[in-house]
């Protein structure tokens, strides 16, 4: 594998989760880096790894990114179409490995938060901050044979304690998942800007594990709310290959999730058609 | 049997102030039109159950017609946030609305249950979180006859649901391609249901493939034929997402007053569908047929 010369951080993030998808597994993908990771491993080492999309699309193929769990391409070229109690039921029936998924507060035990930021005078009807909700997040994190955690690291997002637990991790510790009814594996890993961590399969807390390229455990230390356990001596993630980066941008031409474009930037839809076309165009060499 | 009707006259005969709604798809086959037509009615005081969520929510908090809602997520994913969700949550604006969360599986378990005619379902999510803490209408209680822990949630009936579908006949039988969200527990567990399509069709083409009806006559009140009726989401094998139209909208929506502007251009001022695609043009609606179909067509159904 030849390393690539130049790449961003939120391309590491996609090389990084994709190579924790196994090959053969049945992956369950939540929108954005998540979703981009699960294409990337398909096309480059999980060649027989298999999507779920919550909406009910198993298995597609699709020569363009979705852009979300529900759009038209997740059920393109697909194996199943199914419906969402379905697809989310078959977690819980204990059918998928794994489940990527994001958060916008996580803790020391892997708990996430998705639903509110409360602020210092505000309740759940009426917080500073709200946030999407749960979605499937909760079910995946409850039910999915174990879970990658996909989030950029900032002080304020790895907290000490969460203002609201909306997917469950280790709870307070191993052994509160199977005390609270839970019957998936929990985490295994946060995919960071700035590294991976890791849960000690003791207690349950995280860890730092690997470091991405040219980053400290002290700066990783400085950026979590918590006095944050290391690993003796943290390994470096390899940067992503030159093929990786060449498929990422092949799927993601308009940038969607790779941040290339601006989210707001508008578009003449004479524009969006044309970048649309050369999608297909460079998406059907990876069919 | 004949259901079929235009859309302004089944929201007005079968929607009332107050009632509780629901609406099908997800990002694909999202009813947009008919979040339009509520919006034109002013329909008022509604409460709304719905798993995942983009434009159909959205457009309903930010013209201040939902009193409550029942979700599990609310959000322009990827190309934004959920700026009506957490303006009417966060600030009251324009009105304040009471929130209940779920889970998606959550969710689709209460339609499930809804469409079973069966009081409540069971389901191993939500435990040890705090989605039951704040929310006394999940239960966590011991399966009575394993003694395992489950969590139940309550089932949902709404008084209408809007449900967006490729093809349907006249009598109301819908055929659905590619993904299925809940729609079709969705049309079940609802009192009323209106069907929007792309396309009315004989009742000796479905008969061709019953397979593909997910939702039988009985559970249809009204059949209105609606191209493009879930523009500027897609619909798969009939066109794809106008993200261009979606940026300009949620550019327009970084402000309330914006939002309202924009309601005032491209709902309120128009007096049909037929009018809202005029104006959105003909190269347009082509261009999106055109990018859902060199990628994607639904296959010709051939017998053995």
């Amino acid at each position: 594998m030849s390393p690539a010369c130049s790449y961003t951080t939120q391309e590491m993030m996609v090389s990084a989760c994709s190579r924790l998808i196994r090959n053969n597994e049945c992956v369950f993908i939540g929108v954005g880096i998540p979703l981009l990771a699960g294409v990337v491993a398909s096309k480059i080492h999980a060649p027989d790894s298999v999507i779920v999309y919550e909406a009910g699309g198993i298995g597609a193929v699709s020569r363009r990114l979705p852009w979300s769990i529900s759009d038209n391409a997740t059920t393109d070229n697909a194996l199943v179409a199914t419906e969402l109690w379905r697809a989310l039921g078959d977690v819980q029936r204990g059918y998928i490995d794994l489940a990527v998924v994001g958060g916008a507060q996580i803790d020391r035990f892997g708990n996430l938060n998705t639903t509110v930021i409360f602020g210092p005078d505000g309740t759940y009807q009426r917080p500073a901050s709200r946030l999407p909700g749960s979605g499937g997040s909760n079910d995946l994190a409850s039910s999915a044979g174990r879970t990658l955690i996909v989030m950029k690291l900032e002080k304020r997002k790895f907290v000490k304690k969460l203002d609201y637990l909306t997917s469950p991790g280790y709870l307070g510790g191993r052994g509160e998942r199977e005390r609270a009814g839970l019957r998936g594996g929990g985490p295994e890993a946060v995919i960071t800007d700035k590294g991976i961590f890791r849960f000690d399969p003791e207690t349950g807390e995280m860890y730092l594990d690997e470091l991405f390229p040219g980053v400290t455990a002290e700066e990783v230390k400085s950026l979590v709310d918590w006095d944050l356990k290391v690993a003796p001596s943290p390994k470096t993630v390899a940067p992503p290959t030159e093929k990786e980066i060449r498929v990422m941008r092949m799927v993601d031409p308009l940038g969607v999730v790779l941040g290339s474009k601006s989210k707001q930037e508008v578009q003449p839809f004479e524009e969006y058609f044309r970048t649309m076309k050369s999608c297909y165009e460079s998406m059907v060499i990876l069919i | 049997m004949n259901k079929v009707t235009t859309l302004p006259e089944a929201v007005r005969e079968l929607v009332r102030d107050g009632d509780t709604v629901s609406f099908g798809g997800i990002l694909s086959r999202e009813p947009v039109a008919c979040t339009y037509e509520l919006i034109r009615q002013n329909k008022k005081d509604l409460t709304v159950i719905v798993d995942s969520r983009d434009e159909t929510v959205e457009h309903l908090l930010g013209a201040g017609l939902v009193k409550k809602l029942e979700s599990a997520y609310v959000w322009v994913g990827v190309i934004g946030s959920g700026l009506h969700f957490r303006r009417a949550v966060e600030k009251g604006i324009p009105r304040r609305v009471e929130v209940e969360d779920y889970s998606n599986l959550a969710i689709g378990m209460r339609f499930l249950a809804g469409a079973l005619g069966v009081p409540y379902m069971p389901l191993r999510s939500m435990m040890g979180s705090d989605i039951p803490e704040y929310n006394p209408r999940i239960k966590i209680t011991e399966d009575p006859y394993g003694g395992e822990k489950v969590a139940l949630v309550p089932a949902a009936n709404p008084d209408v649901a809007f449900i967006h579908v490729q093809r349907a006949d006249k009598m109301g039988n819908c055929q659905i391609w590619g993904m299925l969200g809940n729609d079709i527990n969705i049309a079940r567990a609802a009192r009323k249901v209106v069907v929007t399509c792309e396309e009315i069709v004989p009742t000796s083409e479905i008969r061709k493939i019953p397979n593909m009806t997910q939702i039988p006559f009985y559970c249809v009140d009204a059949v209105v034929e609606l191209p493009f009726g879930a523009h500027p989401l897609g619909v798969a094998g009939c066109y794809w997402i106008d993200t261009p139209f979606r940026k300009e909208w949620l550019a327009a929506s970084q402000t309330h007053e914006g939002f309202r502007a924009w309601l005032e251009e491209w709902v309120l001022s128009w007096e049909t569908h037929e009018e809202y695609l005029r104006k959105l043009g003909p190269d347009r609606l082509a261009g999106l047929r055109k990018m859902e179909l060199d990628n994607f067509r639904i296959p010709k159904i051939v017998g053995c």
